[in-house]
């Protein structure tokens, strides 16, 4: 490189430290004591970590946030590449309607069933279980859709072949399609975990037992409900939002790229 | 298929069912009231207030990101080193936690110790309470959405620049074109199927935030910032108003609704033109 390079990539590094600097301060300021932080000084400490995953329950936080979003990606998923099969490969009754009513789904707000899934879970006694925070996140019309148009790219000599050999349906899929649709079904299931790993709305009105928070609802409760009369324990709250994005934090650090990718892949054809 | 019937489709159906009831999640029975939720929201003044508060933030916020989106990405549109590392930090918040954003820029507007402040102090000015004052509460969030979406909107702006022919270019620059001339005249037009598209999304996101507002100022001070999803959350599920939470849904969804069926045309148009 060059001179007028790297003093280009410095300069990006600075521009790009600049405007993250308020999100990097507070993961620093994680790290120090309340008092020192109060004085203008620096010591460092892992306190505010202990503190926040023993004494205020951070650990089972992220505890239900993996279980809630596991689940609600593999479950996701597997549906997700099922239908996109049935819609990609056959045609069936019904089967433009209901792949027309899976579209649609995408334009729906989700306020609108706010509500009544509130109410519905409430009737067969689905609020404050991991199956009241699951189930209403598990169908996901964009990654049917996305996935539908991405096995329709994939050769139908290739399923054939497989027929011929005697395979069924199932298998096809298992063995041929799913292999091949790997990078998509991979992005399709990165984007549909951030989203449910960030979801704070429904877990906040799903759940009011303490035990079932996750990270969201937990941390806004920490911030809200504040330990101590008036000065808010800022170091402590900014380790609990640094557990908070850490998941996101890392898998963005592997996969920036793919990320961008697939998101453009939806907007701009 | 059963799962979007039992999640999406029989739940607007409820809620429209519910949007003509009186109900507050506990009494037996659930009395039908026609359209007498409708005119209770739309006689109240939180309604109208929490519209307005909506429409500023819209009316701000959007032109705000989209403007800011487009300089930004005719800048980084080129595939280099800088220009990578600069997108990566800028599209860092777009997928980071709401809750987590909103919470560390409650410290950044801190009256006491916020970052803002203690450089005000820095430079010998007052403190300022941001979050307490109903004149500067609305420009905090519009602040920290723009903070929060807009490497979103830059990519999508570097993708639709990537997409103008590069002769086009070429040829404005043996014209002669100064740079400016060729943004104006070139750039902007030839990427307007990507504002176009950009607006709608922002405009159907600016009417759904909700985490920001709820986590930094829960729509105060004095309703100052109530935009209408926490006015929904409010009455649905602190004043379990159950029948009036229903009507300002529907009413939300039908707007909503409206914008999407333009995005989805807008989509479906540059769909067919890139084919």
């Amino acid at each position: 490189m060059d001179l007028r390079n790297r003093l280009l990539v410095a300069l990006a590094l600075a521009g790009g430290l600049l405007f993250l600097s308020p999100a990097l301060y507070s993961i620093w300021m994680s790290f120090q004591t309340a008092e020192s932080y109060y004085r203008g000084e620096f010591d460092f400490t892992l306190d505010n970590y202990a503190r926040a995953i023993g004494q205020y329950n951070f650990a089972r936080y992220l505890l239900n946030s993996l279980i809630v979003s596991g689940l609600v990606t593999t479950a996701g998923l597997a549906f997700a590449v099922m239908a996109a099969f049935a819609f990609a490969r056959y045609r069936f009754a019904g089967g433009n309607l209901m792949f027309g009513a899976t579209v649609a789904t995408l334009m729906i707000p989700s306020h609108i069933t706010l509500i009544p899934n509130y109410l519905n879970l409430a009737r067969v006694g689905l609020l404050d279980t991991y199956a009241g925070l699951i189930l209403p996140a598990v169908s996901n019309g964009f990654a049917a859709f996305f996935l539908r148009q991405y096995i329709r790219g994939i050769p139908r000599a290739l399923d054939e072949a497989a027929y011929m050999d005697g395979a069924t349906p199932l298998q096809v899929l298992w063995r041929v399609i799913v292999p091949v649709a790997r990078p998509a079904i991979l992005s399709m299931g990165l984007f549909i975990f951030i989203g449910e790993w960030n979801n704070y709305i429904w877990p906040l009105v799903a759940v009011g037992k303490q035990d079932l928070y996750t990270l969201q609802v937990g941390l806004a409760r920490l911030y809200k409900i504040n330990p101590g009369e008036g000065a808010i324990d800022w170091p402590l709250v900014m380790a609990a939002s640094t557990l908070t994005i850490l998941p996101v934090l890392l898998g963005f650090a592997l996969i920036e790229r793919h990320l961008v990718r697939g998101i453009t892949m939806g907007a701009v054809k | 298929m059963g799962f979007i019937a039992v999640f999406t489709y029989i739940p607007i159906a409820v809620s429209l069912d519910l949007s003509f009831r009186e109900w507050d999640f506990l009494s037996p029975t659930k009395p039908f009231v026609g359209f007498e939720n409708y005119r209770i929201l739309l006689s109240s003044y939180d309604f109208w207030n929490s519209l307005k508060v909506t429409a500023v933030f819209t009316l701000i916020s959007v032109p705000l990101r989209l403007t800011l989106a487009l300089a930004i990405a005719s800048y980084l549109v080129r595939e280099t080193l800088p220009s990578r590392l600069l997108r990566g930090a800028l599209f860092l918040p777009s997928v980071t936690s709401t809750v987590v954003i909103a919470v560390v820029f409650s410290w950044v507007f801190a009256t006491d110790y916020g970052l803002v402040n203690a450089g005000f102090g820095l430079l010998g000015l007052q403190k300022v309470m941001w979050m307490q004052d109903p004149q500067l509460a609305l420009w905090v969030l519009i602040l920290v959405n723009t903070w929060k979406q807009l490497g979103y909107d830059v990519i999508i702006y570097i993708a639709g620049l990537q997409a103008i022919p590069q002769e086009l270019y070429d040829a404005a620059a043996v014209d002669g074109g100064r740079r400016r001339h060729v943004f104006r005249r070139v750039t902007v037009p030839l990427v307007m199927p990507t504002t176009y598209f950009l607006l709608v999304v922002s405009v159907i996101e600016a009417f759904q935030v909700f985490t920001v507002v709820d986590v930094m100022t829960r729509g105060g001070p004095a309703g100052a910032t109530d935009m209408l999803v926490n006015m929904l959350y409010r009455i649905g599920f602190t004043l379990f108003d159950i029948g009036t939470g229903s009507a300002l849904a529907v009413l939300l969804f039908v707007f909503l609704i409206a914008l999407a069926l333009i995005k989805a045309r807008v989509i479906g148009r540059r769909v067919h033109y890139g084919s």
